[in-house]
């Protein structure tokens, strides 16, 4: 290379690879924006936001000693002297829907057990069953928070 | 004559050890045709198929039982896409027991590597298709898994399910990945890979100078193998499907309620006996993909084969390889079967 001296030129870049490198960026600047489009496009949620609560119908219709399975939520509503309560069926595992055994609850996927109160026995879940919130309202039906 | 994608796969003659049934297995070509009758039997199941959670499984029943010869077309997609998956297994672990990934066939190998995965993507949305009782568990559990992942989780499971819990949306996204974006990404990596087969030599065998065998055969007699290949595959495809039924079930009325299938699609088996060990991540995400990354990695971190070792089963200089190979395999199979003995 000859040595720098003032020539009358810019710089050393030349107009061919001006030119290249600007295109290069341009196409990789468009090419992020498309995809950057394209994952929100593909991100909006089509399906409206769950429910949170449910309303449960009269609480009449679950008598005192009853345990009643909730299949579409998946929920047990329990109900005994002290008043309602309900222990979410979704496996804290990988989501499958548990089932009441004697001892707890058992998930049929990678055999998580729970104990009657929804606290892990076994694993590969970690995390207790949670409860849900039960109340009812003034005309005495019972609303269940699914959270 | 002007060049075409024919001619380019079928040059007027080739060394007859390239097509030696003993060594390629005949697998990849098997893939080729196996690819072309899921295309046109899954062109035709979608004047059938309704893709909504109400209509998926009743317009599957109505497929196989009432539509004339509609189920032996459902069985002919099911079993071809279980067959491929397989034979590109095969497939997978011949160009490995015979070193056939060398230079230059190292990228080749890597867009092999894309279309195994990309089946095994075509097997799973697929199977979700049916939208009943049977693949629940498997549907839940997999997009779970998809939220296990730290940080990008949750953008990628509302990308894949359309919503922050499974319903209609995530049901057609499933249909449009089976039927177009899957299908789309596989014909161009299928062309891609097929035409490098050529562009790198042909099928792997040692070079000019080191042949021993220097026979050649023509065009006319690689074509004649190619259709015996696709009418006994063809012929043994056709009768599995008259007399083994694809699985069905009752359609979901909840995909919360309890479902009569626990067991994860056959080719996860392995992925979800692991699932037992704890940390979804770790064992359902980073497991699998250390195992692709091993293979991905095979050409280019072991030991290369010899040039005069090619063209033959488990040339002595990748030894390593075909030990690693046969370890994951084994490991594979082994995890499978405890999953098939366990009663979860
Ligand atoms: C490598 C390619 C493919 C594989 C591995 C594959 C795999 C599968 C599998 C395993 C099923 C479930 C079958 C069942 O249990 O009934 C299925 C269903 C279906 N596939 Fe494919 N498929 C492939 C290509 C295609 C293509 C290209 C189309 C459309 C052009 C298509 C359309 C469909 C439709 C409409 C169904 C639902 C009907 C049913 O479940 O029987 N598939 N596919
Ligand atoms: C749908 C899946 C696949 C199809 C349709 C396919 C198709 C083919 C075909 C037709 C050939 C010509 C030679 C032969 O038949 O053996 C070939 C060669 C080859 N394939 Fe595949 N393949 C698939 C998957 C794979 C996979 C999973 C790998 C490895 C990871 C792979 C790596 C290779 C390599 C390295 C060659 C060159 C072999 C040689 O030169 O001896 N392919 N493939
Ligand atoms: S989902 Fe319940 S144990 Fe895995």
């Amino acid at each position: 290379m000859p040595a720098m001296r003032w020539t009358g030129e810019m710089s050393q870049i030349t107009r061919r690879s001006f030119l290249k490198v600007s295109t290069q960026a341009l196409l990789a600047a468009s090419g992020m924006l498309g995809l950057g489009a394209l994952l929100r496009y593909l991100g909006y949620q089509a399906s409206p936001p769950p429910i949170t609560q449910l309303d449960l119908g009269p609480a009449s219709a679950y008598p005192p000693g009853s345990r009643t399975l909730l299949p579409d939520v998946p929920a047990l509503l329990v109900h005994t002297e002290v008043g309602f309560s309900a222990i979410s069926l979704v496996c804290t595992h990988l989501g499958c829907t548990v089932e009441p055994t004697p001892q707890g609850f058992a998930c049929p996927c990678h055999g998580s057990e729970f104990d009657p109160g929804g606290l892990p026995r076994r694993g590969p879940a970690e995390k207790p069953l949670p409860s849900l919130q039960v109340e009812q309202d003034a005309e005495g039906r019972l609303i269940l928070h699914v959270v | 004559m002007r060049p075409n994608f024919y001619l380019h796969l079928h040059p007027p003659t080739i060394p007859a050890a390239q097509a030696r049934w003993r060594y390629t297995l005949g697998a990849g070509g098997t893939a080729v045709f196996l690819a072309f009758v899921l295309l046109v039997t899954g062109a035709l199941e979608m004047f059938f198929y309704i893709p909504t959670p109400g209509e998926a499984a009743l317009s599957v029943q109505m497929l196989t039982y009432t539509v004339p010869f509609g189920g032996l077309l459902r069985n002919l997609h099911f079993w071809a896409a279980q067959w491929l998956l397989v034979v590109s297994a095969v497939h997978l672990v011949r160009v490995v027991f015979t070193g056939a990934y060398a230079p230059p066939r190292r990228f080749n190998y890597l867009l092999g590597l894309a279309l195994f995965v990309l089946v095994i993507l075509f097997d799973f949305t697929g199977y979700i298709l049916r939208w009943d009782q049977g693949i629940q568990w498997a549907l839940v559990v997999g997009t779970n898994l998809v939220k296990s992942i730290p940080l990008l989780g949750e953008a990628f499971y509302q990308i894949l399910v359309g919503g922050a819990q499974i319903g209609a949306a995530t049901l057609i996204r499933f249909y449009a990945w089976h039927v177009f974006g899957l299908t789309l990404l596989g014909a161009g990596v299928l062309f891609w890979h097929i035409f490098r087969v050529r562009r790198d030599g042909g099928i792997a065998i040692p070079p000019p100078a080191l042949r021993t065998q220097r026979e050649r055969i023509f065009h006319f007699e690689l074509v004649r193998r190619e259709i015996a290949a696709m009418v006994w595959v063809g012929s043994a495809l056709l009768l599995v499907s008259i007399f083994v039924p694809a699985p069905i079930a009752p359609a979901i009325t909840e995909i919360t309620a309890a479902a009569s299938e626990t067991h994860a699609p056959w080719f996860f088996l392995w992925v979800q006996q692991m699932l037992q060990w704890g940390d979804p991540f770790l064992w359902g995400v980073l497991a699998p993909l250390v195992v692709l990354l091993a293979l991905a990695l095979i050409p280019y971190a072991l030991p290369q084969p010899a040039p005069d070792e090619l063209g033959r089963w488990f040339p002595k200089s990748n030894r390593m390889a075909q030990v690693l190979l046969a370890a994951l395999v084994g490991l594979v199979i082994l995890l499978t079967l405890l999953a098939i003995g366990s009663k979860v």
